[in-house]
């Protein structure tokens, strides 16, 4: 590859700092005003992500304007940041291709969920507190993808992770939101020491840590072998250790579920739009770096398969409707490693497939909201079922974005997920099989979980109803207000009654327009970017030829559809009548009801499901004990040893002259040994 | 007689001193081995001067006391008032601040 | 005695310190002959004249570099930076040394004489706070300016007693909670002795070994004594152990949990920016000139230490449970990351004085804001008292929140710049061992802060939450200055680094 150079930015786009400006100046506003602000401050936060998603596109539309030969990578100095002896970082900003993408993803999801969280929050006390935040959550991430070196891109890695903190725990009255903030806070500290060491050692080798010096340097170095192997491996692990805390791979997974325990516009910011992509736009971006080195993309692209198997399999073990769309970003972000880390054309792939993710998850998990909304904020799937009389705005748009998840042709997961498991095949030698067959199974195991998800909250029996009220009532409820978004209608019908979980509805207009776009956007863009925007990218990622090939697309494509639909259909045939995993002993006759369905299932359970479970139940033992057991078990030791480490703190004189003391002896006696030995 | 058993001497004062910080409760003899060890550390000085045949250390030993003299005064009044205010010149009582 | 001659004496290059002292010297005799009710405002006017004079002596020398009085002072770009350092912090901790609207009459008691809680006790407390407590801030911030000068071992001796003694006396002075304020002062005292004996022992016997107690005499004797290095190595030790304790590293940072919490609060603050300032001065003065090329022996030793100091500092900090402790515990965690900076040598001496500017002026920030939630106790520290400060006192909340983000390094604040410059200078230096675990330790760090964070934003208010009380403009500006360079360091920090670059490396000569 070529040396890489940044030609200076031009016209509108040298002021593209506004669009980090923006959301950050209408953060201050709404912190700083204080409850002067309540009574509009949800709009002024709207309208910054709206007026940031305007620039985006025009800057877009500029960067389109540079015809075939002219650099597309502009950037901007702002002004110098730090200058230390060798060491020089400037705040300067890129906006590229790959920049771009980002950005309008950023930005155009960001709106649609800032818009449905104006419904979602109405009738919380702290809205103006929480747009802040989601203001400053935007500004962060905007920050990230446009610094054009390293240590912008930490700035905007910290801000990203202090944002989903305030976010996450934003309920902190609920004592589970406050250890959820503090263990996404804690994981993704972990993460950043590796990025911190990362750039420390960037700067060491290469003295500088800009990305066009450093990966200047990383190429000149490949030539002259003037960097060792070793160098450069630890490089990008240490970069690969800040993108598993920042997007949730294995072993640092935990937080991203137990992040649900924030209001779900935050779990649809994070988990499409924010936060987890950030991961696989570091690797992205700093392709150079583990372009150079094999065993860095083996790696990366063995986390990723092994994360989405993982994430996949804990998804099918899941009842709250938010925890399993949760495992399903991990699975999904596994994809987009699993693509990263292979490294060549599916560099286009990963980023494409987090495009087309961040619309299907965004929606769905608005769509959740939605449903939860209605469901006065029950969340146990096995709580749910037949809802889609009673909110079929919310049910379409679910089941689009279901759809374009399991990949079913022509929707957008199809366009995207397809080539990364053909991708995965065509690697070389027998990881390739052993790659491409994990990308396959977690496409079927999507399916059947994914089906489980849907078909157990919108299809089947109604479950939430109260002993000895029938399908009588619900007709009539529907009746009511069932077809209709009537958010008025639902809340005089909760208020004359009283019991609102027996009358679900759909939620206002505000909350069902940006499900729509979403769904919208799940069902059009997969095609679209499939072709158009991996020829968009091609200038970041280079030019790169189908090489070495175990199957065609062909041969691919028809497995992915069978195996999917295979999914789906064990999934239907399982879950249609309901779940029988009842463990609700409130609702006897319901159980009764449903054991007929038992008796038959019993046959599917031990041969198809007994393994399956026991091996589900093995993996979330080992991701609640092992990996969150490290984690809890290491924020306890350091609460435990800095309790006990305290009691040494006596108070008397004469213990800490003893401390004294002794520190003197021992110091005297270790420069005499270093001295004299 | 050589000048190192002077040395080896102020050594001991010195070590003496520091024990005697340790073990001593009241907080004018603590504070009175903290000035043994301050001449042991002048003691030290006087023999190397000695040694050295420079007049630097005498002059030096000068300094400390004066500056000894002026940590005394420091020293008493802080003593003083705690013990006006706890009635004990304990340095085990003063035990409020902890953890 | 024919052979002894005076020797030379340059008059600019000790004009900072000589002005300094000369106001606090004059503030003695201002307590002496000016009447009760006018010596509050001469003695804050003196104090802040002489301290913005002294400051401008420095500007008029801050291309000076010169060794002068035989020997005893070196003037030189790292030593004027120091003392600039040290003066505009004094002035800085000055605001809230002469607040009065918090509390009638001042945060220091009218007469230290009178027993705690007796009926002359009871009877000055309305009475307004002793104005001695000026020219002992004067005195303490002229010795800390010496001491960061200092050419040889005696003098750094005497202004480190200069500079001790007025600030134990300034410990015992709180006007509310004097128990523990005196016992503070006591323990403070006898440890500070202490440390000081070990201190004056370790230059008696490296004048053994040296023959000479100059700095860089002893650089000199280091190549060509003929005594045992035994005399060198324990020197070393016991010259280090009196200026580790003042720079409060493990093990000789017991004092400070305790003192910071009972003194009083400007006091502490005072303690906390500008002692830490003149010691890590001190620290890197002995080491990078007296001692660099001995660096092989004592590198691993100072680097264990570093270590220790950086994790038991960030780990203790996490149960504690009164926000003066607590800064007291992050206080000896940064000086863990400072003495990473005495470890590169000269590598990182601009970067540890960059960190010492902007740790000096957020912590002062953030004592400063302990000073305003009060009971009708006087300050309420313990940290379940804050909880829920956040909803009535929302501004108040907010710049707090903004100075605990500082210290825990989160980018856009100083907090961030000056542990990326310091951590990178260390690691080009070959430090990476000390940076990685400066780097663990302040993830471990960022918790404590976190969790002041979440109690008074997120944590429901307790019975009798304490009122944030609206303090004069002093305080006021005090937490401006606290604020705006926490945020002017963290965005725009390039003219200030440029200043410590430009001040180059001490003078070794």
């Amino acid at each position: 590859m070529d040396s890489i150079t940044y030609a200076p930015a031009t016209g509108a786009l040298s002021s593209m700092w506004l669009l980090v400006a923006i959301p950050a100046l209408s953060a201050t506003v709404l912190l700083l005003l204080g409850r002067r602000a309540d009574k509009w401050g949800h709009w002024l936060g709207v309208a910054s992500v709206l007026a940031s998603f305007v620039l985006g596109v025009t800057y877009f539309l500029q960067l389109r304007g540079i015809d075939g030969t002219g650099n597309k990578s502009l950037s901007v100095d702002l002004f110098e940041f730090i200058h230390i002896g060798d060491l020089n970082v400037s705040v300067g900003l890129l906006f590229d291709p790959l920049t771009a993408v980002f950005v309008l993803l950023i930005t155009g999801v960001g709106f649609l969920i800032h818009l449905y969280a104006v419904g979602y929050m109405s009738h919380d006390p702290g809205r103006r507190r929480f747009f802040a935040y989601f203001n400053l959550f935007v500004a962060a991430m905007l920050l990230l993808v446009l610094g054009d070196n390293y240590v912008m891109l930490y700035a905007g890695w910290e801000g990203v992770g202090l944002a989903s903190y305030l976010l996450i725990s934003f309920w902190s009255d609920r004592p589970a939101a406050a250890t959820a903030g503090k263990k996404a806070f804690l994981i993704n500290r972990v993460g950043d020491v590796g990025f911190a060491l990362a750039i420390f050692l960037m700067f060491a080798t290469f003295g500088t840590t800009n990305y066009a010096d450093v990966f200047n340097g990383v190429l000149a170095s490949e030539a002259g072998q003037t960097v060792s192997a070793g160098v450069l491996l630890a490089m990008g692990l240490l970069l690969l250790l800040g993108a598993c805390g920042k997007s949730g791979q294995f072993p640092l997974q935990t937080w991203l579920p137990d992040a649900m325990e924030g209001p779900t516009p935050v779990s649809a910011l994070i988990h499409a739009a924010t936060m987890v992509t950030a991961g696989v736009y570091m690797i992205a971006r700093s392709q150079v770096i583990f372009n150079a080195n094999e065993t860095a993309q083996t790696v990366v692209v063995s986390i990723g398969a092994l994360t989405l198997l993982i994430g996949c399999v804990i998804g099918c073990a899941k009842d709250g409707i938010k925890r399993v769309l949760a495992y399903s970003t991990v699975s999904q972000i596994g994809y987009m490693f699993l693509a990263v880390g292979l490294g060549g054309g599916a560099y286009a792939l990963g980023i494409i497939h987090l495009l087309a993710h961040g619309f299907f998850k965004a929606g769905l998990f608005l769509g959740a909201g939605s449903v939860m909304h209605g469901m006065k904020d029950q969340e146990d799937i096995r709580r749910f079922g037949g809802l889609w009389k009673y909110m079929r705005i919310t049910w379409a748009t679910f089941g689009l974005g279901y759809l374009a998840i399991i990949g079913i042709p022509p929707l957008s997961g199809f366009f995207t997920k397809d080539p990364i498991i053909l991708a995965a095949f065509n690697r070389e030698g027998w990881t390739g099989w052993l790659f491409g067959s994990a990308a396959l199974l977690g496409a079927g195991l999507t399916a059947f979980y994914m089906t489980r998800l849907f078909v157990l909250t919108f299809h089947g029996r109604p479950r939430w109803q109260k002993e000895g009220e029938g399908g009588a009532h619900a007709a009539s409820a529907t009746d009511a207000h069932g077809a209709h978004a009537d958010a008025h209608g639902a809340a005089i019908a909760r208020t004359e009654d009283g019991r609102d979980i027996q009358h679900p509805h759909e939620s206002p207009w505000i909350m069902t327009v940006p499900l729509m776009l979403l769904a919208v956007g799940s069902v059009a863009a997969g095609w679209l970017m499939s072709t158009s925007v991996v020829d968009w990218l091609t200038p970041v990622f280079g030019e790169h030829e189908e090489g070495h090939a175990h199957l065609t697309h062909t041969q691919v494509t028809i497995a992915t559809v069978a195996v999917t639909v295979l999914g789906v259909a064990l999934g239907y045939l399982l879950f249609r009548g309901g779940t029988s995993l009842v463990e609700q002993p409130a609702r006897t006759h319901l159980v009764r009801a449903a054991r007929n369905n038992l008796y038959a299932d019993r046959f599917n359970e031990l041969v198809f499901e007994l393994p399956g479970r026991l091996l589900t139940r093995a993996l979330v033992w080992v991701d609640n004990r092992g990996v969150d057991g490290i984690v809890n078990g290491l924020a306890a030791a350091f609460g435990g040893g800095s309790g006990r480490l305290r009691r040494l703190q006596t108070g008397y004189v004469r213990t800490y002259a003893l401390s004294i003391l002794s520190g003197a002896f021992l110091i005297v006696a270790a420069l005499l040994a270093v001295r004299l030995g | 007689m050589t000048p190192d058993y002077y040395l080896i001497l102020a050594a001991v004062l010195f070590t003496i001193g520091a024990v005697g910080v340790l073990v001593r409760r009241n907080a004018i003899v603590v504070f009175m081995c903290v000035e043994l060890m301050l001449n042991a550390a002048n003691l030290t000085l006087v023999t190397f001067a000695r040694i050295n045949g420079s007049l630097d250390g005498q002059i030096m030993a000068f300094f400390v006391m004066v500056v000894a003299a002026a940590e005394v005064v420091i020293g008493l009044a802080i003593i003083m008032s705690i013990f006006r205010s706890r009635r004990s010149a304990s340095v085990d009582d003063a035990n409020l601040l902890k953890y | 005695m024919n052979d002894i001659q005076l020797p030379a004496i340059d008059y600019a290059a000790l004009l900072p310190m000589l002005i300094v002292f000369g106001a606090a010297c004059v503030g003695i005799l201002v307590e002496a002959f000016a009447p009760r009710g006018w010596r509050f405002v001469i003695q804050v006017s003196l104090t802040i004249g002489g301290l913005v004079a002294g400051l401008v002596a420095i500007i008029v020398n801050r291309d000076l570099e010169i060794t002068t009085i035989g020997g005893a002072v070196t003037v030189d770009g790292p030593g004027l930076f120091l003392q600039g350092a040290i003066i505009i912090l004094g002035i800085v901790s000055l605001g809230l040394i002469a607040e009065r609207r918090l509390e009638r009459g001042g945060p220091f008691v009218a007469e230290a004489a009178h027993a705690a809680n007796s009926d002359g006790d009871k009877r000055q407390e309305r009475e307004p706070g002793a104005t001695e407590v000026f020219p002992l801030t004067l005195f303490a911030i002229a010795g800390m300016m010496l001491f960061c000068v200092s050419g040889d071992l005696l003098t750094m001796f005497v202004a480190l007693e200069v500079f001790s003694l007025p600030l134990y006396l300034l410990c015992g002075l709180a006007r509310r909670r004097r128990l523990i304020s005196q016992e503070a002062a006591l323990k403070y005292f006898l440890l500070g002795a202490f440390a000081s004996a070990f201190f004056l022992y370790g230059v008696a016997l490296l004048y053994g070994y040296a023959g000479t107690v100059s700095l860089t005499g002893i650089r000199e004797g280091v190549l060509q004594s003929e005594q045992s290095g035994i005399l060198l190595a324990a020197g070393l030790a016991l010259l280090a152990i009196g200026l580790l304790f003042k720079a409060a590293a493990v093990p000789f940072h017991v004092w400070t949990p305790d003192v910071y919490q009972g003194a009083p609060t400007p006091v502490t603050a005072l303690m906390a920016a500008c002692t830490k300032a003149a010691a890590f001065g001190g620290l890197l003065r002995v080491f990078n000139v007296a001692f660099e090329t001995t660096a092989w022996d004592w590198q691993p030793v100072l680097a264990t230490v570093a270590i220790l100091t950086m994790v038991v500092g960030s780990i203790l900090a996490v149960a504690q449970t009164d926000i003066k402790r607590l800064l007291a515990y992050s206080s000896v965690a940064n000086a863990g990351y400072l003495l990473v900076g005495v470890v590169s040598l000269n590598g990182a001496v601009g970067s540890s004085l960059f960190y010492l500017i902007a740790y000096g002026f957020s912590v002062l920030g953030a004592f400063a804001m302990v000073t305003l939630v009060r009971d009708s106790e006087g300050e309420a520290t313990h940290l379940s008292r804050w909880a829920g400060l956040g909803k009535g006192s929302p501004l108040f909340s907010a710049l707090f929140t903004f100075l605990m983000l500082g210290f825990a390094g989160i980018p856009l604040t100083s907090g961030f710049t000056s542990k990326f410059a310091l951590f990178s200078s260390a690691w080009d230096s070959d430090q990476s061992v000390l940076v990685i675990v400066g780097v663990l330790s302040s993830v471990v760090l960022a918790f404590p802060y976190l969790k002041v964070v979440v109690l008074l934003w997120l944590n429901p208010p307790g019975e009798e939450t304490p009122t944030v009380s609206v303090p004069s403009m002093l305080t006021r500006a005090v937490i401006f200055a606290g604020v705006a360079v926490t945020f002017v360091l963290g965005v725009a920090p390039s003219f200030l680094l440029d200043i410590v670059a430009d001040a180059g490396p001490f003078l070794a000569k």
